[in-house]
């Protein structure tokens, strides 16, 4: 008994020594080491009696495991998030220029416009307190983009009433499109994440269900538009692919800077 | 993620070589890792060095006021945590991992004692200075050495380290201090107010007042100006905005199709 106290004694200081070593000649070796021992904590499913157990451990919340984002989803919530703020203050733009030459020639139009207008000024401020809040990087392009949508939706807006709603289908199918696929990826994440135990987290699915609620109001600027003759403007193929096509672009860029 | 023997430099070798040391690339896992993303709420951050970096850099950074920012420092820091002298090896960039250390650590420490709440929401300019002059007081311990530390940031190996620390360090400080513009204004303001930190920061090593006061005004005329600018300018913008408006609506009304 006394000899092996004493040799414990004597191990003691040698190991605790050679542990910062160890860990700088071969921080992989430790790493790995502690990461296993970790795992398999979390893998078990009974715990030994002597343990103590705190009440925190009990409550639901935080008894399950939360996994930090990745680097991937963290970066992919970055672009994405940037592109939906840019493509609302292009959509706020669009509405209120097509706005005045619109409703002077129909103005039965006036409450639709409104309604579309008031939608995306909603939408836009949402993101930007997300963005803000996320502190994520508005895009650089963003001079531009203003620039660009303001001169879009006057142009349509001039060309008459088939033309603007041409564009607001053109658009508004560019950005549902896009809406529609961040949904799915995140939904992806949710379901990883049930799957595997994890708690998903109150501000997961709130960027969820309201992407999902923004996403089902710009398709309903689309039904509308396409309601009020947006197939009957003139160069109607021509108008589509083109501001189709610039949408893609737009997004391309605004996802990168 | 370790930055370990393979690419790593011994001291001597930068002693014999000082043009290659000072013209390699930074490290780019470094880089990376500095990139700012996404920032979630309910995720926790990890932390900025690996633990062995972390006990390395801060006993060596408190031998920055005796050694300055040297090998040397780096070396009794190794000793002081506890690995042997070869260890520095861990650190390619030499003494300059102690600066980037101090720069990224005390950005973070930021965020521990940010303004509250109802103060974010009252005066975010004030809230900028305060935050500013709080990072700028960081530096007092090592101020007498601090224009060492600047000599090293500006060398070209480590200029894109240090300016990507000074971005995210004019980040930080409008985040906490609760700007919320997500305009074309969120690059002027981050870059106007990198290039006031950093003059501050080089006024700062000539300041021998008492508790830095002649700094703090540095900053806040510095500051003030900045707003001067920026409000000489947005008024301006909305002006212009305002008569093209009125212009428009005055066409229209006579009959212009537009």
């Amino acid at each position: 008994m006394n000899t092996a106290s004493a040799l414990r004694a004597v191990c003691r200081p040698a190991l605790c020594q050679q542990a910062p070593i160890c860990d700088f000649l071969a921080p992989r070796i430790t790493q790995w080491r502690s990461r296993k021992r970790y795992a398999s904590i979390a893998i078990s499913s009974t715990s030994p009696k002597t343990e103590p157990t705190p009440e925190i451990l009990e409550s639901e919340s935080i008894a399950k495991r939360r996994r930090p984002l990745s680097k991937k989803q963290q970066q992919f919530l970055d672009s994405a998030l940037r592109v939906n703020q840019a493509g609302e203050l292009a959509a706020t733009l669009i509405y209120t220029h097509q706005t005045p030459p619109i409703t002077r020639l129909h103005p039965h139009l006036r409450p639709l416009m409104h309604h579309m207008y008031s939608q995306e000024a909603g939408h836009f401020s949402t993101f930007n307190n997300m963005l803000a809040r996320h502190r994520i990087r508005p895009t650089a392009m963003y001079p531009i983009w203003t620039a660009a949508a303001s001169t879009l939706g006057w142009v349509t807006g001039l060309m008459g009433r088939e033309a603007a709603m041409a564009c607001t289908e053109a658009v508004e199918t560019e950005i549902g499109g896009h809406y529609n696929r961040q949904v799915r990826v995140l939904l992806s994440w949710i379901k990883k994440m049930e799957d595997e135990g994890e708690e998903v987290g109150e501000e997961m699915r709130d960027l969820v269900s309201t992407l999902k609620r923004i996403r089902d109001e710009e398709l309903e600027h689309l039904d509308e538009a396409v309601g009020e003759g947006a197939k009957d403007a003139r160069p109607y193929e021509l108008l589509n692919r083109v501001i189709r096509s610039g949408c893609k672009g737009a997004i391309w860029i605004s996802e990168r800077v | 993620m370790h930055i370990f023997l393979g690419s790593a430099c011994h001291p001597t070798m930068i002693a014999i070589k000082p043009c290659r040391a000072l013209l390699r690339p930074p490290s780019c896992s470094r880089l990376k890792a500095c990139r700012r993303l996404y920032h979630s709420y309910e995720h926790h951050r990890t932390p900025p060095f690996p633990p062995t970096e972390s006990r390395i850099l801060s006993a060596a950074l408190s031998h920055v006021p005796t050694h300055g920012f040297t090998t040397a420092a780096l070396t009794q820091g190794a000793r002081d945590a506890g690995y042997l002298d070869v260890s520095t090896n861990l650190f390619p960039a030499g003494p300059f991992s102690i600066v980037n250390y101090h720069l990224v650590t005390q950005r973070l420490a930021l965020a521990n004692d940010a303004p509250s709440t109802d103060d974010v929401l009252n005066n975010v300019s004030q809230n900028i200075k305060i935050l500013a002059f709080r990072r700028l007081h960081a530096n007092k311990a090592i101020i007498h050495r601090w224009q060492e530390a600047l000599a090293l940031m500006a060398t070209p190996a480590h200029l894109p380290t240090s300016l990507r620390e000074l971005a995210l360090l004019s980040d930080e400080l409008l985040f906490l201090a609760g700007s919320t513009d997500v305009t074309s204004s969120w690059y002027t303001n981050r870059g106007g107010l990198a290039a006031i930190y950093a003059s501050a920061e080089l006024f700062m090593t000539t300041d021998r007042s008492k508790d830095y006061v002649e700094t703090e005004d540095f900053l806040t005329r510095r500051l003030e100006e900045g707003e001067e600018i920026k409000t000489f300018i947005g008024g301006v913008g909305s002006w212009v905005g305002m008569q093209a408006g009125a212009l428009i609506d005055g066409l229209r009304t006579k009959g212009v199709w537009i």
